[in-house]
Formats: C-alpha cells, structure tokens, sequence
C-alpha cells in the first residue's frame, strides 16, 4: 500500500509524465518545486499506530478478552511512563464494580448472588470471584474470605436501623454501623466502586454526618461521600500480597516492569518523606448551595 | 507543532490528496509529498494520529426544519449538513447482504425461548436438568438392568480379555504416537465397545432390529411455567430401535412421585447460562424421515469428539438428561399429541456418555408431559456417576527417581463398567 502510494505520487510530481499533470502547474516557480521535490525521496513511511479500543465493548461477558498493552505509551507514542513493558500476556476480565446493577427488568431491592469461584487475575493484585444470580453471572472483586457457595447480598435501601451486614455485602454506606471496615467505595451514587480496590486494604467508616459519611482511607486520608454511595464490607482478598518475595530482577520483567534508568541515587537523611500532618478532609458532595437549598 | 507540521506540508500536499482519496491512508499522505521528513516534528508525531474526536451532537428541534445546503450539491458554509435517507439499492446484492435487525426478522417473538445445545454448560448441574425436565433422580440403577448386567448368560465369552482389547486398539494401537489425540480415542472405543456388543445378536436376535444414527439434528419444546425452552441441534451418536424400551417403573412408583418435590437453586435461576433468543421456531422433530424403520431412541452416547466442547463431568451428566428427556418428549409429541398428559405407556430413553476412560449412565422415563407447573406426576431419572473403565493405558511407563509408578501397557481394568455398558445395550432385547 505504501509503496503503491509512493509511486503514484512520484508519477504526479515528475515532469516528464503525462501533460494534463503538468497543465496544472501555474507557471515557472511550480516547476521549479517539482524539480526540487524530485531530487531524493524517501521508500520507507513510518506506519500508523495499530492502537484499538479494545476495552470499550456493547455487552458485558465473563469470558477473558483480548488485551493489548501500552509499554507505557501513549497516543503520540512517546513514553509517557518509564519502566513499563514487556511481560507475561495477560488477558483482561471485566469486574462489575456497581454491585447494585440488578438484571435490566428485574430491579429488586435486595439482591442475592451466589459465589461459584474466587481465582487470580492477572490485571489487578486483588482475587476476583465470579457470582451467579438470577440469570447473570458477573465478576467483582473478592473480599477477604469469600469462599465458593457463599451467598452475598446487595441492598439498597438506607433504614433507620445499622445493619448488621456480613462479608461481602454491599450496601449504602449511610446503612452500615459506624467503625464498619469497607472496601470497593463508590465515590460518587452509581458511578462503580472506584476507591479501597487493592490487595488487602480496607477503609473505616468514621462517622456518619447529616446525610454524608466521613470515611478514612487505607492511606489515613479521610474523604466525605454521600450516604447513598455503596461500599462492601469487609477487606478486599489476597492480604498476603505485600509480602511476596520478587526474588529477582527476571521476576519483575514477567510483571512488565522494565530497569529503571539508576541516575537516582540514594539520599541522605536530610532528604526523605518528612512527617508532617495529613492534609484536610476531601469532601466528594456535589450539593447544591445554601442559598438554592433553602 | 503539528499544526506547524501541516502548514508546511499544506502546499503541495494538495497535488497527492487529489490522487489518493482513502481517508485511512491520510497518515500516510502527509509523508509523500517532497519525499522527505520534516525534521523539526520527531518521527513519532510524524507518523500519529491523534484520537478521534468525538461527532459533535445537533440537538433535534421538534418543529424546526433547518436550511440546508442540500440544493446546491455543495457545501456552505453557515447552513445546516443535510440528512439524506439511506440509499436502498434495489436489488439484492448477494455480496453485500446486510441482515435484519432481530425485531424485523418473520420468526421474532416477544417471549424469549431458552434453548439447550450440544455446547450448553450449565452451572448448577443435574439438578438444573432435572428442574428443567421436571424429573425426580434415583441414584441407583434399576433392578431389571442390574440383573441384566450380573446374569452370566449375557456375557461374551472371553468378555475381559475381548474388552481390553479393545481398549488397546483404540489406545495403544491405533497410531505411532504415545497417545493419540482424545478426539480420536474417544469414538473409536465407543465403536469397538459398540461392535463387541454386537457379538451376541447370534443369541438375542432383535439386536439386528437396531440402527446408530449421527449428526441428526433433535428439536424438542416444552413449557415450563411461564418460559419456552428447547432442546436443540446435534447431540451424539444415537441407537434406534423398531421396539421400544420396558418400562421400568410401575404405576405406584409413578403415581409415588406426585409427592416428591423439586429441588430449588436460589438465588440461581433455572434458565441461567441456556442460550436466550427471541428469534425462534416452535419446532418437534426427532431429526428422522416419517416412516424411519426404527422410531424409538434406545440409547444416546455421548463422546468428546473434535467439534463438541468438554464438559465437567456434572455438566456431562445434565446434558445426557436433557437430550434423553429431549429424544423421549418428541416420541411423546409424535405418539400422543401436543396436548399435554400423563402417559399411559411411559417412554424410557437411555444414555451413555465417556471421555474415553470414565463412563457416565443415565436411564430417563419420561412419565408425563404435563410439564408447565411443579405439581403432579415427575418424570424418573436413574443415574451411574463416574464409572471408569481402566485406570492407566500408556505407551511408555511413567518411571520416577528409578521406580515405575505406572506400568506400560493396560492397568487398572474394571469389567463392572463393561458390564453396565452391555446391560443398557441389551435391554430391550430380551
């Protein structure tokens, strides 16, 4: 293709072709550029990105998919992000992170699943468990001691009452009982858990504050969200995963890390983390203001 | 700088657009004119295209009818961009078909139907099955098969070692290889277990009204409270006979399962992981000609051959019962008409499903066709889980640290199992 296209545009460009080509030349200086364009060319082209949306699908399927990894660039092709590439071939698995998405014409309030496997993925550190309900199987991410043949549950509604909830359920969090550790949180009311997603982090439930939920994150930071943002209750699996052994420099090159460049050089003690306090609570409510609520 | 970049190239780029007009290959275009690289743009952006941008969306006024630049057949600007309807060609071009969407289709149906295939894996099993076929299971064989299997003039004389034979031929002599692919292995043992069973039609002379039938394409429906399912498409290599199956539960037995009641799965549905479509044809044929020689299925084997999918053991046995109970409904549809009853000649439908070393057995007896609500008569279900027919069948022996774990050869024969498998042949033919 590229050489076919290189051929035809070097017949348009030379003089000595057919007349109608050089009929449209608009005088002496048009042929002067067309003698400068013929001096050298060049026979290779540099080739388009073979760059797809593979992540963006119509229909939801518990089957693996195809995945093409970036080596850490980006639509430019330059590296946006060292370090990254190669590695084991990993095919991606589609989670649910809205555990409240029911069967589209069967919304309930109360969704029950059941747990038929909890296994590895390779994309995230955390285990993903695969639930059937009704007549829909879906991934989520496990929680710490999901088993398979467990029953979860999924509410939504928000009683005056703290429930009791068990592992692995997911509700509102202004339903859980202060001081409950969640994960899988929903920042925002049915845009999908979207923090406390990593191998054996959990988050605490602080406080529960007029409508909002005070949150404190596995980095101590505390978030305020609005009650209606569902989170799971429990530790997210795979607790032992800080503690692996990499072994070996070849162990971090099946993970797709690639060597750094070691122009960094190990500090004294005047350079460091410095202990300073944590920053202030970020709130994620979007309300609308005092004047227009009153 | 790309902006710079097409500002240099813009002059004579115009001369090369007018030759190649593929929008795909614009890339491309921006590199041939002068031949060169413009060296003040790095050759990673020389060569990119930066993402597509997303269609800008017109609000629709209802009421509103927009100036467009549809009459002048060119574009101007500050007038609207027309919508023209889609061009119909107007005759049909085989290479070019373009199909219907489902809700146009003649056959679309507002209730889904759910349909079982030969490729369906369902997650809960036999007792999906059986919820599905509205049977009640019995774990252990039936009497009359069991004294089948056990009397001694039913059994091939050298039977052992005429078995075991088999299972080398199939196995150990059949290629060069160590082992040859399951494919492969699978209905060749089933064939020569098949033809060893024929060895006694000198004694039971109604085995010679038999025939084995492949690739027939089954299509059963029913009712089941409010859905349509089906069972549908190939299933395996099928034995007819010109004599139906004995009965094998009495009227008590029968009229006994009224009482039982069906096993439930929550928070599972009992159409989880069945094929749903809503493009459908409501269809009972057992796949034969009218006038078949030998109307009845007698018995359904199932193997792993190339084109069909493995399958778990449970899953295994939940498709030998709902192509039995398939094969049995169509007899049923064909003899008594669609309207639905309790038999009062019930048809038994039998199978035998293999990997090529562990035999599955399952006897089904379709007693009612009154399938759409739970109560009633069920139908029976005997199941013989996981019987293997030898333990090892190697090549080479399998030698660890200097000591033979596993024998080259043959090991591990279980004449019980081949005794099962000529049980359900002959029945019938006594």
């Amino acid at each position: 293709m590229s050489v076919g296209l290189l051929s035809s545009a070097l017949r348009a460009l030379c003089l000595s072709g057919s007349r109608t080509v050089s009929s449209q030349w608009a005088g002496p200086s048009a042929a002067a550029s067309a003698l400068v364009g013929c001096r050298g060319f060049m026979t290779s082209v540099c080739q388009l990105q073979n760059r797809t949306l593979w992540k963006q699908r119509e229909k939801y399927t518990i089957r693996p998919i195809g995945m093409k990894k970036t080596g850490g660039r980006d639509h430019t092709g330059r590296i946006k992000t060292h370090g990254i590439g190669g590695g084991h071939k990993q095919r991606h698995r589609i989670i649910d992170f809205q555990r409240l998405r029911s069967e589209p014409g069967k919304e309930q309030p109360v969704m029950v699943e059941k747990v038929l496997e909890v296994r590895y993925d390779p994309c995230r550190s955390a285990d993903i468990a695969l639930v059937a309900g009704g007549n829909r199987k879906r991934w989520i991410i496990a929680s710490q001691n999901m088993e398979a043949g467990d029953l979860i549950q999924s509410c939504r509604g928000i009683g005056r009452m703290a429930v009791l909830a068990q592992e692995g359920d997911a509700h509102p969090v202004g339903a859980l009982p202060v001081g409950t550790l969640i994960h899988n949180l929903e920042l925002f009311p049915g845009r999908g858990a979207q923090y406390i997603r990593a191998a054996g982090t959990c988050g605490v439930l602080l406080r529960k504050v007029s409508g909002t939920a005070i949150i404190q994150l596995p980095s101590k930071h505390q978030i305020q969200v609005l009650e209606t943002c569902v989170a799971t209750v429990g530790r997210v699996s795979n607790v032992d995963h800080n503690k692996r052994i990499i072994g070996k420099a070849g162990t971090n090159r099946w993970l797709g890390i690639r060597p750094s460049s070691g122009r960094w050089q190990r500090k004294g003690g005047w350079a460091g983390r410095k202990i300073r306090p944590l920053p202030a609570m970020k709130s994620y409510i979007n309300l609308p203001t005092a004047s227009a609520r009153a | 700088m790309f902006n710079t970049t097409m500002q240099r190239i813009r002059i004579s780029a115009s001369t090369v657009t007018q030759i190649c007009k593929s929008k795909d290959c614009l890339g491309v275009l921006i590199m041939i004119p002068h031949g060169r690289r413009c060296l003040s743009s790095s050759s990673c952006l020389y060569g990119k295209v930066f993402p597509r941008q997303k269609p800008r969306v017109v609000p629709e006024i209802a009421g509103l009818e927009p100036v467009t630049y549809a009459d002048r057949m060119h574009f101007v600007p500050g007038l609207a961009k027309p919508r023209f309807p889609k061009w119909e060609r107007g005759w049909k071009n085989p290479n070019h078909y373009e199909s219907p969407k489902p809700e146009e289709m003649k056959l679309f149906k507002d209730k889904p139907c759910y349909i079982f295939n030969q490729r369906t894996s369902v997650v809960e099993g036999v007792r999906q099955a059986l919820w599905l076929s509205k049977s009640a299971v019995i774990k252990e064989f039936p009497a009359q098969i069991l004294s089948l299997a056990e009397d001694p003039a039913n059994q091939i004389e050298d039977q052992d070692e005429r078995v075991q034979n088999a299972i080398k031929s199939a196995l150990l002599w059949d290629t060069t290889d160590d082992q040859p692919p399951r494919e492969r292995y699978c209905p060749m043992l089933v064939h020569r277990l098949l033809h060893l069973c024929g060895v006694l039609q000198v004694r039971h002379p109604e085995l010679a009204k038999r025939m084995l039938a492949e690739k027939y394409n089954l299509a059963a429906t029913w009712r089941r409270g409010e859905d349509v399912f089906q069972v549908r498409g190939h299933n395996g290599l099928l034995l007819n006979s010109m004599n139906p199956l004995p009965v094998l539960a009495g009227p008590e037995q029968i009229q006994g399962t009224a009482d039982q009641e069906l096993e439930t799965f929550f928070p599972i549905a009992p159409t989880i992981d069945l094929q749903c479509t809503n493009v459908y044809q409501e269809k009972s044929t057992t796949g034969f000609r009218e006038g078949y020689p030998c109307p009845h299925a007698h018995t359904l084997y199932v193997m792993e051959m190339g084109n069909t999918p493995k399958l778990l053991p449970e899953q295994l046995r939940a498709k030998m019962i709902m192509f039995c109970f398939g094969n049995a409904l169509v007899r049923a549809k064909a003899l008594y008409g669609d309207e639905p009853r309790v038999l009062e000649k019930p048809i038994v439908v039998q199978s035998v499903a293999t990997n090529g070393r562990i035999f599955q057995f399952v006897v089904f007896q379709l007693n009612t066709t009154e399938l759409q609500s739970d109560s009633g008569v069920k139908n029976l279900v005997w199941v013989d889980e996981d019987k293997p027919l030898y333990e090892h069948a190697q090549a080479r022996a399998h030698i660890k640290r200097r000591v033979v774990k596993i024998p080259a050869g043959l090991s591990g024969y279980q004449p019980e199992t081949f005794k099962k498998f000529l049980a359900l042949f002959l029945h019938g033919a006594t």
